[in-house]
């Protein structure tokens, strides 16, 4: 966390929410970050040049970076399909975990029913559970949907449970002072409360919707960047693997951004988004 | 345990007592209290242990009267006002509000509460607070309500901040947005729980003149609970003083003091005797060993 992000989440400012102050102070706060993400990829290119390591070990970066710009629609068209499925597996997992998360706040019988049911799903390794997937939904993209919305329940789940149930105690007290009925108590004090929770959350389970979609290519199917690495590992052909890595990373990071970028919008209030986050 | 069984048979009698309302005779008479407190006794557990939070309170509270709590810290003040709010069932005794029992009336809405930590919606926007009190109250919110929020922002002296989220204000502030919160609800009594407690002693004295200017322009009912000696005298038409736990009502001073409040000289004065009588009175409580 660098000073001068946290700094663009003050609404008092004008400036900071117009889209110019934001593409500045993201220019500003990513300088320091690329330099260094550049520094690796030259130290890269230079030790496997220096060591004269072989292509089908560990490709150069710049034979990496013309496989991607050889072929820019085929990864951008895998790419897309594991894009999607991630984000259908995150939603579908997400709106499934926040009920859930209700459903439980809202009595503890549902808590006792639902929580050990869901620490089962949560234990079961997702590697063992995908072929089962695949036998059931097919071998479309349904499967790696489900895989990623179950990778994505439990943590999402476990945290708006938390939120919901963190309340200030005294300003619980003034709705139920003023007669507020349990609908008003969730939705105008429990779930605006859960929402840091929530963000914490989506934190841990938008790469893990990632992981998710490609463990379920990778068992079958012919698309999406799963299955790309699964033909590439099959021919040994290193460049286009690492290119699908890549891929999935920059997926990953775009993913991860935007999620911190909804944070910032929407938890502007909320302590950690308040002077300088370092303890 | 002893002591205990003392309240439940206080309660039993008392229980034989006709209420206030069930008399159709009662006409003529004068009006009934507007909180009325009978024989209450509370206590909770806590870690397998009965504590005994309050003992035999008894207290009649006028309608429009500005009563003051004062009494030693975690003598049961905080539980008092919960109880008056409905918030918790007394283990032992009977509490009215406006005639009924104090779930009902917080079910009438005539509850306006404010913390001492002013647990505002940080969310919110200070008018988005302030519209809690009336969204609560009906689903529906029109144009009206706002024109409502903002006089009330006028009336705490925040017309310049509707738009401010309570981490860009100050302690102060907070309090003044609480204020208008509860103002809001268009209470008929006003519970306070040291309100004012967390503000530095300057602040702390311009919030109460400035409460007391808001309270005579909307008379209400009062409970307002403070440790604070000079405030309450300061504030209020009675202060009752508790004794340290298990809470009991030591002492009643009548605060025979014009209206409005002003800061001058003479009354500050006369508030200060006063202030001592209480401070006597609390110092006694705090001396004799608790028996009951």
């Amino acid at each position: 966390m660098n000073r001068s992000l946290s700094d663009t989440n003050r609404p008092g400012a004008a400036t900071d929410r117009s889209l110019a102050g934001g593409a500045a102070a993201f220019a500003r706060a990513a300088s320091i970050p690329l330099a260094a993400a550049s520094a690796c990829v030259i130290a890269w290119s230079v030790s496997v040049h220096l060591l004269e390591v072989p292509e089908y070990i560990i490709p150069s970066p710049a034979a990496v970076g013309s496989r991607l710009i050889g072929d820019p629609s085929y990864f951008a068209f895998h790419g897309m399909i594991t894009l999607m499925e991630s984000l259908g597996g995150f939603a579908l997992g997400s709106a499934v975990a926040v009920a859930a998360a209700v459903a439980m706040a809202h009595a503890r019988i549902l808590e006792r029913v639902i929580y050990p049911i869901a620490l089962l799903v949560k234990v079961t390794p997702i590697v063992a559970v995908a072929p089962l997937f695949v036998i059931w939904f097919g071998l479309g993209s349904f499967p790696k949907v489900m895989i990623a919305a179950l990778i994505t329940f439990f943590p999402v789940m476990v945290n708006v449970f938390v939120g919901l149930k963190s309340v200030n105690p005294t300003t619980l007290d003034f709705f139920r002072l003023l007669d507020a009925n349990r609908l008003q108590i969730l939705l105008k004090l429990r779930a605006p409360s859960a929402l840091p929770y929530l963000f914490a959350a989506f934190r841990i389970a938008v790469p893990l919707s990632v992981i998710g979609a490609v463990v379920g290519e990778w068992f079958t199917g012919d698309r999406g960047l799963g299955s790309v690495i699964i033909v590439a590992h099959h021919n040994i052909d290193t460049p286009t693997l690492f290119s699908a890595v890549a891929v999935l990373a920059l997926i990953g990071l775009g993913l991860t951004g935007l999620t911190a970028l909804a944070e910032r919008r929407i938890l502007f209030w909320h302590e950690s988004h308040q002077g300088d986050p370092r303890i | 345990m002893t002591g205990v069984r003392a309240d439940l048979k206080e309660y039993s009698e008392m229980r034989k007592m006709p209420e206030h309302g069930d008399d159709p005779t009662e006409r003529g008479r004068p009006p009934a209290p507007h909180v009325s407190i009978r024989g209450l006794g509370h206590v909770y557990e806590e870690k397998g242990r009965k504590v005994r939070a309050l003992s035999r309170i008894d207290l009649d509270i006028e309608h429009g009267e500005f009563v003051s709590v004062v009494g030693p810290s975690g003598c049961g003040k905080t539980t008092l006002l919960r109880i008056i709010g409905g918030l918790l069932s007394p283990a032992l005794g009977v509490v009215r509000v406006g005639g009924s029992t104090p779930d009902d009336a917080k079910r009438r809405q005539s509850i306006g509460p404010v913390f001492q930590d002013s647990s505002l919606l940080p969310w919110r926007t200070v008018a988005g607070n302030v519209r809690l009190s009336i969204e609560l109250r009906r689903n529906r919110v029109g144009k009206s309500d706002d024109r409502e929020v903002d006089h009330l922002l006028e009336v705490v002296g925040l017309a310049g901040f509707r738009e401010s989220y309570p981490y860009q204000l100050s302690g102060g502030m907070k309090q003044r947005v609480a204020l208008a919160r509860m103002l809001a609800v268009s209470p008929e009594v006003m519970l306070m729980d040291e309100p004012f407690g967390s503000l530095d002693e300057i602040t702390r004295t311009n919030m109460g003149y400035e409460l007391l200017r808001i309270w005579e322009q909307r008379p209400a009912t009062v409970v307002f609970v403070t440790h604070s000696i000079s405030e309450a005298v300061m504030m209020s038409d009675r202060v009752v003083v508790m004794s340290s736990r298990p809470g009991r009502l030591i002492s009643t001073v009548e605060i025979d003091e014009p209206r409005p409040r002003e800061r001058t000289i003479e009354q500050s004065k006369r508030l200060a005797e006063y202030a001592s009588v209480i401070a006597g009175a609390l110092q006694g409580a705090m001396d004799e060993p608790i028996a009951v």
